[in-house]
């Protein structure tokens, strides 16, 4: 059950699975399940047992909670309430499903295809709770929990003027002093709550503040002695932790997706049985979490829609995502870029290589055949009649569609976009000409490679 | 800190001010209503200057009212963090005091007078030194910083420091 899965080969894990380590021991050490007017006895004294749980959690994907129980040797309660801890802390995905006998089947599946085997076949109909590691989140949790550690302990070194809170006792809002001249009753000079009325008292979040008290220079003094310790002893024990953190950064972020999305493409990987590359998707995915910094919640759609396209570019091969016609593309409609055409530039890359070359020899040996079978001068003539023809109607349909795409697709694409039309329209217009000249002897590869350069458009006209 | 701006304003005058006066009613109708306010984005408006234009009247449907479009050069005061002002205390307690530079008010909250000066209760509430050399009470002029505004759109309010080095108490007409 504790293996790395074969999954997880592209996005280097280590790093991340050490910086989650550093994070329980620094910061869920002492955590315990009881509350404290519990008494401890050395038995029941269950500190550690989060560092335990999320070392558990990093050689996991996503996992059973009942079975990351079982397999802790936990409670599942026990078990709960820490995996609730992690979730508010942010550390980790969570995912409730009400299982089906067939939904634990694909989650076994999934264990079978990720942990090579040994999955038990539970069937019940329970909801059923699962959890994983949010390893970008983890990061960006981390980093902002260090900086508002240091911010405030710098803060009430430098004596930084901020802003005095104040709180309700009674109804526990919260006030600051913007709100003075609202607070401040006629009655008693004092500052009373909005709600009920209460007098407020001053919110007192130093940490040192104690000490204020005698409040001559010599408690001054001492406080800036005991702050300067604390910060210093706060840089260096979270030195480990903010090294990680620094190698993290830029390195690609394991991701296992959402729940469904992960089991899919491990069911996925099963059935491919090894033969369809099971990295791929999810290379591309450490290519989108790559972005050192905000790993926002929507880089997972982008993840899944990436993955579509790129299932369905496997398996179109060659014969590419049909393009919508410019009339069928509306604002608001959700379409993938290949759907919108972007595809053709794609196709287009390839196009100066291989595909261009390829078309071109499809053209010709079309062209040769005609020559063959028919060596009438007319035939030619009015091949190219034709063909010319038909390239105009293309232009102009590509202007067309020009248009409305530019109507149509987002700003921001628009302006990467444009330029690369207005690339090949130059392109087209240069070669148009010479085509136009009626020039029909020398055009053969001429033709042939305003064709290649207009790809596209035929592609478009005859698909 | 002040500026002087150019600001436009429809103004809306009555029928009966229409004659030879028009100009001088919108005028002193411009002022009364303009002057003393506060908008979020300029500030207080202190004084208008000048004006600089007044577009056509547009006589509004239904009524006899026109609607005259009306630039005018005014000077605002808008205060910004970390701005040093001058004011003066008008409220002592023991979370702190309210100050007014202008049409402005600051309040300064307990922690932020210094550590060494210490809220006395009584008929005249005030901040005092252990040595009684210097008192902060109602009246007394103060400078302070502003180290935080709260801009609405016609309110400005500011919290304010008096903990740095020659800001505090620069005139007390009670004790002179």
């Amino acid at each position: 059950m504790e293996k790395s899965s074969p999954v997880q080969k592209t996005v280097v894990l280590q790093p991340f699975v050490k910086l989650v380590r550093l994070v329980a021991r620094a910061f869920y050490d002492d955590y315990t399940t009881k509350s404290d007017n519990q008494q401890k006895s050395a038995k029941s004294d269950n500190r550690g047992i989060a560092a335990v749980v999320l070392d558990a959690l990093t050689r996991r994907q996503w996992v059973r909670e009942e079975d990351l129980a079982k397999d802790l040797q936990l409670h599942a309660k026990q078990l709960r309430k820490i995996i609730r801890l992690f979730e508010e802390q942010k550390l980790i995905m969570r995912d409730h499903r009400k299982e089906t006998a067939k939904g634990v089947k694909m989650y076994s599946a999934a264990v079978a295809a990720t942990t090579d085997g040994r999955a038990e076949d539970k069937v019940k109909l329970h909801t059923h709770s699962y959890c994983c590691l949010d390893y970008a989140q983890i990061s960006d949790v981390v980093r902002c929990k260090l900086h508002r550690m240091k911010k405030k302990l710098k803060d009430e070194l430098e004596d930084k003027n901020t802003v005095q809170e104040y709180g309700c006792p009674n109804c526990q809002r919260k006030y600051n002093a913007l709100d003075a001249l609202r607070l401040i009753s006629m009655e008693d000079d004092s500052f009373h709550c909005e709600n009920c009325n209460s007098e407020l008292v001053v919110e007192c979040n130093k940490l040192t503040s104690e000490e204020v008290v005698d409040g001559d220079d010599n408690g001054r003094r001492r406080r800036r002695e005991k702050l300067k310790d604390m910060l210093q002893r706060l840089e260096a024990q979270m030195k480990p932790l903010m090294d990680q953190l620094d190698r993290v950064k830029d390195l690609p972020i394991p991701e296992f997706g959402s729940f469904l999305a992960w089991e899919a493409r491990a069911a996925m990987a099963a059935r491919a049985n090894g033969d369809l590359n099971p990295n791929d998707p999810l290379r591309s995915q450490g290519g989108y979490g790559s972005t050192p910094m905000p790993f926002l919640g929507e880089t997972k759609v982008e993840v899944n829609l990436g993955d579509g396209n790129e299932d369905v570019k496997s398996k179109g091969g060659d014969s590419s995502l049909k393009v919508l016609p410019p009339w069928m593309i509306k604002q608001g409609m959700n379409l993938t870029e290949e759907q919108r055409g972007e595809m053709r530039q794609v196709a287009k890359v390839d196009g100066g290589s291989g595909g261009a070359a390829k078309l071109s020899d499809d053209k010709k040996s079309v062209i040769g055949n005609g020559d063959e079978k028919d060596l009438k001068d007319e035939y030619l003539k009015a091949y190219y009649a034709e063909l010319l023809k038909q390239q105009e109607l293309a232009a102009r349909l590509n202007q067309q569609e020009y248009e409305i795409q530019l109507a149509t697709t987002s700003p921001g694409r628009q302006v990467a976009k444009k330029a690369k039309r207005e690339e090949e329209d130059v392109e087209w217009e240069e070669e148009a000409p010479v085509a136009a000249n009626g020039n029909y002897k020398v055009d053969l590869n001429v033709e042939a490679e305003a064709s290649g350069g207009e790809e596209d458009d035929i592609d478009w006209e005859e698909g | 800190m002040f500026f002087h701006i150019v600001l436009e304003r429809n103004m809306q005058l009555h029928p009966r001010f229409f004659g030879r006066n028009l100009r001088e009613n919108l005028v002193s109708k411009l002022m009364k209503d303009v002057e003393g306010t506060c908008s979020g984005r300029h500030g207080f408006v202190v004084a208008i200057t000048g004006i600089e234009s007044i577009g056509k009247g547009l006589i509004r449907d239904g009524t006899g009212f026109v609607t005259f479009p009306v630039k005018y050069q005014c000077v605002v005061f808008r205060p910004f963090k970390g701005e040093i002002l001058e004011a003066v205390v008008t409220l002592v307690n023991k979370m702190g005091f309210f100050a007014e530079a202008g049409p402005v008010q600051i309040f300064v909250s307990k922690h932020l007078i210094p550590d060494d000066m210490e809220f006395q209760a009584g008929d005249m509430p005030n901040y005092t030194t252990s040595d009684g050399s210097v008192k902060i009470q109602k009246e007394c002029e103060v400078r302070l910083k502003i180290i935080g505004t709260r801009v609405d759109a016609t309110e400005i309010f500011c919290v304010g420091t008096i903990k740095d080095d020659f800001l505090g108490v620069i005139n007390d007409p009670a004790a002179a």
